[in-house]
């Protein structure tokens, strides 16, 4: 091993090192130097963001525990994108009162489960599969339950915290099956080894549980609608954004990678559960008052339209799924950063508190329409190019009533997201949001979600560039 | 080796009955704490798998071993934030029963 | 023979101090029957030859989480205080569905004939451990542990963000 084998890992070194950077700054920044974090840990972040577009080398390193491919990179990429936009848009929330005492605490949290999400997309063997899984999840309960004078967000904490672990001993368990049956934890020689013995079926259900409780797919979804609710909307965001985009990511490379040889068994798993989990999302969906649950619930949906992806098995799925996944980064993050601005200004969440928006805050309404279309599936915005991609991959595969049950799933949802947009546009308040500025920060996230949200829609662009890598997985 | 005379198959159902005892327990306690100790009884049952089938079955590689390592490793990070959550929630509700913190509805 | 005798004991006690671990009413003893069963586990792992992973279970596991779950009892609960019980309903349907996942999952496990590989063992003591804790080639576990450092601080400054007081009263409640 030496220097240029280790630039292979680029990702995971420079956000360690980026993390570290931020913990060892914070020890000698004192009173009002403590805000300088906020912009330092911003710039270096960006620079790694940037940094991990050069072109790179693939490989592996540590006998096979850590893989890069181009896929890999891509996924990381879509991810370190949608981390800087939240970044972004949590520096309001970061600089109010309450926050002041703990800046550099959040950016060292998210970049360690950054981290763990890394190692996770890169994993060639289940053992650094869990410790990514465990780095992605333990501190952002942490994160969670950040606000000390909320109980909501301890509960939010709590939560999050306890339903993991037992998805994760749940998911250990099938682990433990799969080393007794077949002798080994590394991908490539578990998928050599890997039969359809009962015991086998058994292992990979339980495998399959725990990360089904990671992505929030119906029934492993119960956690979901209150975590989201009860954690800040930045936690929240990257919860359903990030948390959720590398969970999808790491089950689509684990179900072609290591289970290639029972893909009949695993498409009926996941043809019943991506019903279940579209219906169900759309359906509680359609009653949510506060906007936090409100995205909770349609994200569980968008989780459900992800499996369509996965569903077909083929590598036009997977360049349909990171694409699906770049689309509803930007669309989310837009979303969620009206959400973000709206409460850090002025505490409100609930759907009624956004009547006669569009009065105060034009461009935020205007902003948060884009989002709510993109989600619904409303051409031409990023959202309909990534429902459409997935449909069709699903359909090339002979999946058609799947692809029905969606389409009627979809345009269910339209209603739903209209809602907001109608509290904002048509609806009466005699106390609407009053107008406000954002600061330069939050601007900046919103514009840059909404530049993507657009422009991934319009010119479909990235979808050739990423279809080009994800043939060369299989 | 030392562990002539007892079958593989006596370990794995000690795991399993200790798997599910931890599940159960996850599923009918009320308090966050013992809620907790569930949890802790699964990853140990987990363990116990893993190392019985490295010293029956793969005693010529570690992976087992190892993995059980790292999930004692990890449980303990979990406890300690699950913990930290647990008596800041203690702060503001004065209780760490899950009826009494169930502030959100379902 | 002395084996298999050492061997019904630990287990009696591991499943005996698990049922009792999830039943009882008070929280205290909960925790201290938890204890029993890491320390039995760990007797297993000593039964193995896993020497160093018995020690581990037991200063981490044993010494390290039961203490600290020991410590937040004592927090957060008074001494007499019992434990609420969940309804009838719910203990009925609790148990209803893991018994039946773990009737399932036995007669699955049993099934099932295990293959052992038949290579030559390597002996799982201490030098050998630490040897693989270092080397980074196949069968080397740096990687792992150095992932596992960024884990241990991320969730280090975690909890203390979570627990610490702030500092400025008029925010906190």
């Amino acid at each position: 091993m030496t220097f240029h084998n280790i630039l292979i890992m680029r990702h995971e070194l420079l956000l360690t090192i980026v993390m570290l950077l931020v913990l060892i700054i914070d020890l000698f920044a004192t009173g009002n130097n403590r805000k300088l974090i906020i912009p330092i840990a911003l710039i270096l972040f960006l620079t790694v963001t940037a940094i991990g577009f050069l072109p790179a080398q693939y490989g592996q390193l540590f006998g096979g525990m850590y893989i890069t491919s181009g896929t890999t990179i891509l996924m990381k990429n879509v991810l370190n994108i949608a981390v800087f936009i939240i970044l972004l848009q949590s520096v309001a929330w970061l600089k109010l009162e309450e926050n002041k005492q703990k800046l550099a605490e959040y950016f060292v949290l998210i970049l360690s489960t950054l981290i763990g999400m890394n190692f996770m997309i890169s994993s060639g063997d289940f053992l650094m599969l869990y410790i990514g899984l465990e780095t992605a999840t333990i501190p952002l309960a942490a994160l969670a339950a950040y606000t000390h004078h909320q109980t909501k967000s301890a509960e939010a904490g709590i939560k999050l915290i306890l339903s993991s672990a037992l998805s994760s001993g749940i998911m250990l368990y099938g682990i433990s099956m799969v080393y007794g049956t077949t002798g080994s934890v590394s991908f490539a020689e578990v998928a050599l080894q890997w039969g359809n013995a009962p015991l086998q079926m058994l292992a990979f259900l339980f495998f399959f549980a725990g990360m089904a409780f990671k992505i929030s797919l119906v029934p492993f979804h119960l956690w979901t609608a209150d975590v989201y609710e009860g954690a800040p909307v930045n936690v929240t965001s990257y919860l359903s954004v990030v948390s959720k985009g590398s969970a999808a990511f790491v089950l689509m490379l684990v179900l072609f990678r290591v289970f290639p040889s029972i893909v009949e068994h695993w498409q009926k798993v996941l043809y019943a559960i991506a019903v279940l989990t579209m219906t169900v999302g759309n359906l509680f969906a359609l009653r949510q008052q506060n906007l936090k649950r409100f995205l909770a619930f349609s994200s569980i949906a968008q989780a459900g339209f992800i499996l369509l992806g996965i569903i077909g098995a083929s590598p036009l799925g997977m360049s349909t799924v990171i694409f699906f996944v770049l689309a509803y980064v930007f669309t989310n993050l837009a979303a969620f950063g009206v959400i973000s601005a709206v409460s850090s200004a002025t505490g409100k969440e609930n759907m009624a508190d956004y009547n006669g928006l569009y009065q105060t805050n034009p461009k935020l309404s205007l902003l948060l329409m884009l989002a709510l279309f993109s989600l619904a599936g409303i051409p031409p915005v990023a959202g309909f190019f990534g429902k459409f991609f997935l449909f069709a991959s699903a359909a090339s595969k002979g999946f058609y009533w799947l692809v029905f049950i969606a389409v009627v799933n979809a345009t269910v949802s339209l209603y739903y997201y209209l809602l907001p947009v109608k509290a904002m546009f048509i609806n009466k308040n005699e106390q609407p949001v009053p107008t406000f500025r954002s600061d330069f920060y939050m601007k900046a996230g919103l514009l840059l979600a909404a530049a993507g949200t657009l422009a991934v829609g319009m010119l479909s662009i990235g979808y050739e560039y990423i279809a080009s890598f994800s043939y060369g997985l299989q | 080796m030392m562990t002539q005379g007892i079958p593989l198959y006596y370990f794995l159902i000690i795991s399993t009955l200790m798997f599910f005892i931890g599940i159960f327990g996850f599923l009918t306690r009320r308090n966050l704490i013992t809620m907790l100790m569930s949890i802790e009884l699964v990853l140990n049952s987990v363990n116990i798998n893993f190392v019985a089938f490295n010293s029956y079955l793969f005693p010529h590689r570690m992976q087992g071993q190892f993995f059980s390592l790292i999930v004692i490793a990890v449980a303990a990070a979990e406890a300690a934030v699950a913990i930290a959550i647990i008596i800041n929630i203690y702060r503001n509700f004065r209780s760490i029963e899950t009826d009494k913190v169930n502030e959100m509805k379902y | 023979m002395n084996n298999e005798l050492m061997f019904f004991m630990l287990s009696a006690v591991i499943l005996v101090f698990s049922v009792l671990t999830v039943t009882t009413r008070k929280i205290l003893r909960a925790a201290v029957y938890l204890l029993f069963v890491l320390v039995a586990t760990a007797g297993l792992y000593f039964q193995l030859n896993y020497n160093f992973l018995a020690a581990v279970q037991l200063t981490v596991y044993a010494g390290g989480i039961v203490v600290l779950i020991i410590f937040s009892i004592l927090l957060t609960s008074h001494i007499s205080e019992r434990a609420p019980i969940a309804s009838a309903a719910r203990a009925a349907l609790a148990a209803l569905v893991t018994v039946a996942g773990a009737i399932l999952t036995l007669i699955t496990v049993m099934q099932f004939t295990f293959r052992p590989a038949g290579i030559p063992p390597i002996s799982p003591n201490v030098k050998n451990v630490g040897r693989a804790l270092v080397s980074y080639g196949t069968d080397g576990y740096a990687l792992p542990f150095e992932a596992i450092s960024i884990l241990l601080l991320a969730a280090m400054i975690g909890a203390i963000v979570v627990a610490r007081k702030e500092s400025n009263n008029q925010s906190t409640k």
